[in-house]
């Protein structure tokens, strides 16, 4: 169908079918990108960086809190 | 995080799976064939006979892949049929006797049945009623089947183009490309799926390596390129196409691998 209308002056010079062509030159052969699977580290890092903000969070209100009543104790 | 690297997985295995199916299996397993059009022309009120016969025409193709319409034109002299395919007219019918068959005959029947049992395709040969050509081409053509590892799954047909019997089914034939009505030549479709047929071979087309490249084209990993942009057209049918056999082509790639291929 898709050769309608490609002219042509005899019957040596019809076109092969393109099915044939992109066959034969292996223009058929396209296929989608493969899906690899990306190793995701982005919930360790952050369950490590919340971890992390709270300890120091709390070592500095433990130290703040131990440095505030020194004086009293 | 398991589950989703697990649908991931999953997703990803079904993606790789369908690109490794071949083409006529594919097809066979997924694509509708396309509908045709047949339209009643008429000038004036539907005489009661017609308007009944009309009707049988419409439960006759509930199975076929043919839409019926009735449109008024006034212009025209006589009610007329025409058959439509993708909005290129490729038949006019002059009345309800000459639609006999339309959808149906042995030779489709067969090729239906072929397709269904899981065959690769059939190679149909049209013959151009010149016994010369006509053998030196169906010669090429056996011979290459033969010596192809598909050859067991690939069944070879013959028409004469002047069959009156399967007048229908050659026009069909003859209208997969506007030009194939005034070539008078030897011709070779590869009819795979759901009654697909692809542009034809012509003549010194009809070659061991363009009959290769055919054979090639059906057993390749079916391809989105493919899918987007299928080749060929539906021929007119009554079939049902649900639950066909298993593909042959599977069985003789497992058992040679070598002969996989994109």
């Amino acid at each position: 169908m898709r050769q309608d209308t490609i002219g042509y002056d005899s019957l040596e010079a019809r076109p092969l079918p393109k099915w044939l062509t992109d066959q034969r030159e292996g223009l058929n052969t396209y296929q989608p990108e493969v899906r690899e699977m990306k190793e995701d580290h982005s919930l360790s890092i952050s369950l490590i960086s919340t971890g992390v903000v709270i300890f120091l969070t709390i070592l500095f209100l433990t130290i703040w809190f131990l440095k505030k009543n020194k004086k009293r104790m | 995080m398991k589950s989703n690297y697990l649908k991931i997985l999953i997703i990803a295995a079904i993606l790789s799976l369908s690109c490794t199916t071949k083409v006529s299996e594919w097809f066979l397993l997924n694509s509708f064939p396309d509908n045709y059009l047949l339209v009643y022309y008429h000038n004036s009120t539907i005489p009661e006979s017609i308007a009944r016969q009309n009707k049988e025409l419409e439960s006759r193709y509930k199975t076929s892949n043919v839409l019926f319409r009735s449109v008024l034109k006034e212009e025209i002299e006589k009610p007329y049929y025409a058959l439509y395919y993708n909005n290129r007219l490729f038949s006019e019918y002059a009345d309800y006797l000459s639609l006999n068959e339309i959808e149906f005959s042995p030779v489709r029947e067969e090729i239906t049945s072929e397709l269904f049992a899981g065959k690769l395709c059939v190679l149909f040969y049209l013959k151009s009623g010149d016994p010369e050509k006509d053998e030196k081409g169906l010669q090429v053509l056996k011979n290459t089947v033969a010596e192809s590892p598909f050859g067991n799954i690939i069944s070879i047909m013959e028409l004469d183009r002047n069959s009156v019997e399967e007048k229908h089914f050659v026009s069909m034939l003859l209208n997969v490309e506007s030009d194939l009505k005034d070539i008078h030549e030897p011709m070779l479709f590869g009819v795979f799926g759901r009654f697909r047929v692809l542009e034809p071979l012509l003549a010194k087309g009809i070659s061991e390596e363009n009959i290769n490249l055919l054979i090639d084209f059906l057993t390749a990993d079916c391809s989105c390129l493919i899918k987007d942009n299928l080749p060929g057209i539906s021929m007119l049918c009554n079939a049902v196409w649900e639950n066909p056999r298993p593909a042959m082509v599977n069985n003789i790639l497992d058992e040679n691998p070598t002969l996989i291929h994109h």
